[in-house]
């Protein structure tokens, strides 16, 4: 029963009807608006929903509503007063220490409790201050910058904008982000913190089961209780998808047959929480349990259970393999027959997951004329739209998606799941707004992280240490569906061929069902494993040659212009800028090989794409548009489908405009990934955003520009090429005193031109090789990265301790290097916290180990290594002003940067990922 | 997000009142940073909670040479304390190795003395556990950890209880007949389903730590992945008096390693003389040899084993040559 309940909220006396058993966050969300106060995982694990209660932070989570009595609450809604958001929220907007911004309401409140205490804080007393909120985007390292700007200011950190680059007005410089202080304040809306009028609440069942036939679902009791709007099964959503169009193998809920714990058999909208699941323990099912292949191993056995009957065009399956490639080029046999030095083994890289702090949400509804509306916190828009449409057999006009605020992703988020469905779905049936959000659990179980790869490697050089040969077999394990798998499958070998040139290669790669969550694309999709592999093969192999690792890189540095093995351009690459600059950050010369016993360093490099040529379906389009709206107020409008997931592509989109039209960007409002409003982009994956939305913009921007620049020309009865545009206004080049303010401008141009506005997109151009793949894994430009690890491994426990990073990345130009560094230290963080401590793990029975974050262990800011940042622009001639991607190339090298430093340090080669204590111990006793 | 099972929430002012409270499907909530995790796991169903946080706070302070500290102070108020820090600084270790700053802040040290404990088969949600099939402890019959249908040794895994136990510390408790005081040594029970001797409806309300000697050194050394969030995968703690690098007296307790914490026996021998490494060594095995860690709790038992040794012989050469 609800009862009275009395708080003191930012400095405010509230009342509220309450249940004794709701918690403080719920209470602050759900029944007080103040939705800054976020929820990762709902049990005291991640400290997103930080509080401070009488100063002091608490977690919300952790907390009943009914028993704060009189002590005051401080939600991040309460900090910022008259005089605007406090400094330290403005520290952390202005040194880009907000990504996607979900941890940082609780992060900014613990850094305001540790500022009072001690007002000038060590760099360990910030650690240590922070060390309960787990930020999955930063690396942490921009977020220990803004706690230490904080401590040194006052009241107004300046919200400046820093030097743009030379011959640029806005480009180059280390701007904000253009939503920060809103994620900074609480005041950004995510998906969950959306409400609609009569909304219910949806739950899904899952199966208990690894593999079980579905005879019956019995849903007649769950629909008669009291509360219950709608049920729904399998059987009301039966056409298959996926997010490749042609090889649709999941239904939104199963229909006849589940594939892995967790899978969704039945879903229910009710009037609260409580009572969804109440309605979920009444649905009956009836499995008839089949035996299940957890590991890839038994889905090869030649009597293994076939967990998918008909492949995507409807022909039985006689196996378990969702897709091999096999591609040689060249005679790799005879290169390895000639090779001096020749590495060879076996590496495995075990699995992980996105992790973002913020779980999936959807909430769907639905108009009286048949429009839905779903606002889903996802990171491809677009292709949720057309599946929608195919599921729902409805036409894509009568569907918006919407994206709000987006709590992280990192690739967790790139395809439609079960809560998008199913929102739809029973929202039409119940006549109302439908709103799921997953629990943490869930999130594990919807899972497309990385994929289990087992990989065999021979790398074969010659006496000077150039790469004769690279032959790898690799076996991945891809969980029970398909998700990105073809695509996934070519990475893992397409993808290497980078920035070490090789003169053959052969590699054959297959992906095999399993009855464990589907694997999909995580930061650096399908090419982080042999990455690893790859990398730790070529330090053995400079090993056997006595050669020193970073030289061995530099003998095979491919060069700007050439082409790989596989045949893919590379227009430009900065590798041996990277090297240099690794090296000479770590004093490398003088240190690697030299330290003490325990004490390592290690190199490894990589290369990554700048979006794929082609879309996950064929089209003539652009694969990125941008509509530009411009009036007499001084403001432009950017439109664009593009998904701003915390890197920042919402700010960039408005640094190009601004760059090209002399309006400052913080008059430039973007407004993105909303297909009503915006035009189509295929959304953050593959890195493609900067490069492909960034030229759409600049086209379009540009078109803008010359309709500002001939008003003013006209006005002024000057040439064209005699107005110069700077930021804010634009000036006669000749008479460096005439000058127009920006607006004046604007004013002049809707007079001249009537309405003002401009369209740009990207379009693939032809690249990639003519054999059947070659164009998988082909980019318009690729980045390069190097990475310098050093690691202190304690010889007698086995702890690896990875103490600092230099990682240097060439990005080509940096539009802002705030950001792109940002992008380097959360990717360095990313895999390193894969190297040592993630693993994504099943029993034999298929049960996740421990689906929940303080069993899945995610670094804290306390152990997490110091990142030294650093960009190399080597300008790539299609980029726009020669940008190239930041956001997943940078992960790559980590993990083999650290596994060579662990040999540097103790002698022994850890193939098998994480490096836990326990296997460098086995190691090194192996060795000994 | 998590539900919480529908209860009443009582809050009574006196200890005397929360007591009288009490009743079978009651249950009392100091911090609630380990009752309420475990709640929204459907682990217990409670129809009361009885919480305690509008019981007088008593702090900490001294009594008759003892360190008398309230059941409700919180982690960071023992970790920060100066006269804890002073008296007897492993404690302020512990209390600060414990969970996350947030938790810290709520949590107190009679949650932790009394908080359940923990097995990866059993902290877990409804759902998970059921498709595992229920295991001993909660609904089932059978324990996936020792594979066995009689014994639950899920872990005792306070980060506080083995220093304390070193200090020879005693709980006071009161209940429907009053107040007893009980040492905290015969506090638990080798069973991971019930491993506390309470009575029903005993609420604890203070922990006497006697004055430690002069002389007195110490330590708490923790196992875990990271060093924030993490229960510990290993507690080892040490506790004697020295005279140079000589111990006069020598007490080593085990934690996380079984449903209770492990004291290390035999250690007098090692005393009044100077402790050579050799003795440090000789401890070391001896620390080895009674830590068994089963698999309720991450971490390979073996290496945890093994580990158990190498951090004694860390702590103890610390220790002597402080
Ligand atoms: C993410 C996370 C990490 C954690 N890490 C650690 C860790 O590293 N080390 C560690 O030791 N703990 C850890 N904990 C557990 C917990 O936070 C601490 O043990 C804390 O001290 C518990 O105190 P509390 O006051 O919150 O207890 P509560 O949750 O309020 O109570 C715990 C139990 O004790 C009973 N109880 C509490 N006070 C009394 C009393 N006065 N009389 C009778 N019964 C009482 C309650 O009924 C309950 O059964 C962690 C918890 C979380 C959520
Ligand atoms: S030790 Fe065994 S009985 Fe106890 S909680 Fe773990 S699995 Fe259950
Ligand atoms: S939501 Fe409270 S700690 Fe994660
Ligand atoms: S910015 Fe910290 S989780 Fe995204």
């Amino acid at each position: 029963m609800k009862s009275l309940l009395r708080l003191n909220i930012n400095g405010e006396p509230v009342e509220l009807a309450a249940h004794p058993h709701w918690s403080l966050l719920e209470v602050l969300r759900y029944e007080l608006g103040l939705t800054g106060s976020k929820q990762g995982c709902d049990k005291g694990d991640c400290g997103a929903c930080t509080v401070l209660i009488d100063g002091k932070p608490k977690l919300a989570c952790c907390t009943l509503a009914a028993t704060v009595g009189d002590a005051q609450v401080t939600t991040i809604e309460g900090l910022a007063d008259s005089d605007g958001p406090d400094p330290v929220q403005r520290a952390f907007d202005v040194t880009g220490a907000l990504q996607c911004g979900f941890c940082q309401p609780g992060m900014i409140l613990s850094a305001k409790a540790l500022l009072r205490d001690h007002p000038e804080p060590s760099d360990a007393q910030i650690r240590e201050a922070l060390a309960g909120n787990l930020c999955r985007c930063t690396g942490y390292t921009k977020i220990f910058d803004a706690v230490r700007l904080a401590a040194s200011q006052d009241r107004q950190v300046p919200i400046a904008y820093g030097e743009p680059a030379e011959g640029f007005i806005v480009l180059g410089s280390r701007g904000r982000k253009a939503d920060s202080i809103g994620k900074a304040t609480g005041e950004a809306l995510y998906t969950d913190d959306l409400s609609l009028p009569r909304m219910a609440h949806g739950k899904i069942l899952r199966s208990p089961h690894a593999h079980a036939r579905i005879l019956g679902v019995d849903t007649s009791k769950a629909a008669a209780l009291p509360g219950v709007f709608a049920v729904m099964t399998g059987q009301d959503v039966p056409i298959p998808y996926c997010v490749i169009p042609w090889t649709p193998d999941e239904t939104a809920l199963c229909t006849d047959r589940v594939r892995y714990i967790g899978d969704g058999v039945a879903a229910v909208a009710a009037a609260d929480e409580d009572t969804a699941n109440a309605a979920l323990d009444l649905i009956q099912v009836d499995y008839e349990v089949l035996p299940a292949a957890i590991e890839p191993a038994q889905a090869l056995a030649p009597d293994a259970p076939i967990l998918h009957e008909l492949d995507w065009k409807g022909r039985p399956r006689k196996d378990n393999i969702c897709k091999t490639v096999e591609l040689e080029f060249g005679p790799v046999d005879d290169k390895l027959a000639q090779s001096v030095a020749v590495a060879e083994g076996t590496w495995h890289y075990e699995g992980s997951t996105h992790g973002p702090i913020e779980p999936h949400a959807a909430l769907a509804t639905w108009s009286q004329d048949g429009q839905l509306t779903i606002w889903s916190a996802t990171q491809v828009p677009h292709y949720l739209h057309r599946e929608l449409a195919r599921v729902l057999e409805l036409p894509q006009a009568k569907i918006r998606v919407i994206q709000p605020a987006l709590g992280g992703a990192f690739g967790g988020k790139s395809e439609p799941f079960d809560l998008e469905f199913c929102a739809a779905v029973l929202a039409r049936k119940a006549g109302r707004p439908v709103k799921f959000l997953y629990t943490r659990e869930e999130v594990f179980y919807s899972h497309r992280g990385r994929h289990p790869m087992t990989m065999h490697f021979k790398v074969g050089c010659d006496t000077e240490g150039r790469v004769l040969a690279v032959d790898s077999d690799i076996t991945i394990d891809g969980g029970a569906y398909h998700s990105f798998g073809m695509i996934t499958t070519y990475y893992s070998g397409q993808l290497l061929t980078g920035p070490i040139d090789f003169q053959s290669y052969r590699f054959r790669s297959s992906r095999v069902y399993t009855n464990k969550p589907c694997c999909g694309p995580k930061r650096g999709h399908g090419s982080v494993q042999p990455r690893f592999a790859f990398e730790g093969a070529l330090d053995e192999a400079a090993e056997q040659l006595g050669m020193d690792p970073i030289q061995i890189r530099r003998v095979n540095a491919i060069e700007s212009g050439q082409e790989t093995v596989n045949g893919q351009l590379i227009p430009s690459t900065g590798l041996l800028a990277c090297l240099d600059s690794v090296e000479r950050g770590s004093g490398w010369k003088e240190r690697w090989g030299k330290l003490p016993l325990g004490r390592g360093l290690g190199v490894a490099t990589s290369m990554y794409i700048s979006g794929t040529a082609y879309p996950v379906y064929p089209n003539e389009m652009p694969q990125s548009g941008v509509q530009l709206q411009a009036d007499r107020s001084g403001k432009i409008t950017v439109f664009c489908g593009a998904s701003d997931i915390g890197q920042g592509s919402d700010g960039m989109l408005a640094y190009i405009v601004a760059e090209e039209t002399g309006v400052p960007p913080d008059d430039i409002v973007v407004v993105s990934s909303d297909t009503d409003l915006c035009p189509v982009d295929l959304g953050a994956y593959s890195s493609r955003v900067t490069f492909m939305c960034g030229t759409a913009a600049q086209e379009a921007a540009r078109k803008l520009r010359t309709r500002i620049v001939d008003a003013v020309a006209l006005h002024w009865q000057v040439p064209d090429a005699q107005v110069g545009v700077a930021l804010g206004f634009v000036y006669d080049k000749d008479d460096r005193g005439r000058q127009l303010d920006i607006r004046e401008a604007l004013i002049l141009a809707e007079s001249r031109f009537g309405t003002l506005g401009a369209t740009g997109g990207y379009r693939t151009r032809a690249v990639g090789a003519k054999y059947r793949g070659g164009t998988i894994g082909a980019s318009p430009a690729y980045s390069t990265t190097a990475h310098v690890a050093e690691v202190a491994v304690d010889p007698e426990t086995g702890v690896v301790r990875v103490e600092k990073v230099w990682a240097a990345h060439d990005c080509g130009r940096a539009l802002n290097p705030q950001l792109v560094e940002g992008q380097i230290e959360g990717s360095v963080y990313m895999g390193y916290a894969e190297a040592i401590m993630e693993a994504h793990t099943f029993r034999t029975d298929g049960l996740h180990t421990g689906p929940n974050l303080l069993d899945y262990r995610m670094p804290t800011s306390a152990e997490c290594p110091e990142f030294f940042a650093s960009i190399i622009e080597s300008l790539d001639p299609g980029g726009p002003y020669g940008a190239k991607e930041a956001g997943e190339g940078p992960l790559h090298p980590i993990i083999p940067a650290i596994a060579n430093a662990i040999w540097d340090a103790v002698g022994v080669r850890v193939r098998r990922m994480p490096f836990t204590p326990e296997r460098v111990l086995a190691a090194m006793k192996e060795r000994s | 997000m998590l539900r919480l099972p529908p209860f009443v929430v009582l809050q009574p002012e006196t200890p005397e009142q929360a007591v009288a409270a009490w009743h079978p499907e009651a249950v009392y909530m100091a911090g609630g940073t380990d009752l309420l995790p475990n709640l929204k796991h459907g682990l217990g169903a409670p129809k009361q909670l009885i919480s305690l946080n509008r019981l007088p706070r008593g702090g900490i302070l001294i009594e008759a040479e003892q360190l008398v500290v309230c059941a409700s102070t919180t982690l960071s108020e023992l970790a920060q304390s100066k006269l804890v820090r002073g008296l007897a600084p492993p404690l302020a270790r512990a209390a600060s190795l414990v969970a996350s700053p947030q938790i810290r802040n709520a949590g107190t040290l009679g949650g932790n003395i009394l908080l359940d404990t923990r097995c990866l088969f059993y902290n877990q949600t409804a759902f998970w556990r059921r498709a595992l099939g229920h295991c001993l402890k909660a609904e089932g019959d059978w324990c996936h950890v020792i594979g066995g249908p009689k014994t639950c040794v899920a872990a005792q895994s306070s980060d506080t209880v083995p220093v304390l136990l070193g200090l020879d510390a005693s709980v006071e408790l009161l209940g429907a007949s009053g107040a007893r005081v009980l040492a905290l040594r015969d506090l638990f029970r080798f069973n991971g389903m019930d491993h506390l001797k309470l009575e029903p409806g005993e609420l604890l309300t203070r922990v006497f730590i006697p004055r430690p000697a002069p002389g007195f050194r110490g330590t708490y050394e923790k196992l875990r992945v990271r060093d924030s969030i993490d229960f510990p995968q290993l507690g080892l703690a040490i506790s004697g008096t020295w005279e140079g690098t000589t111990p006069k007296t020598l007490d080593i307790v085990v934690g996380a390693a079984g449903p209770i914490p492990k004291p290390i026996g035999k250690l007098e021998a090692f005393c009044g003389q100077e402790l050579t490494d050799e003795g440090i060594e000789a401890i070391a095995e001896l620390v080895r040899k009674g830590t068994r860690p089963n698999e309720a709790i991450h971490g390979d038992p073996a290496w945890r084993r093994q580990m158990s040794a190498v951090m004694t012989r860390r702590a103890l050469t610390a220790l002597r040559d402080a």
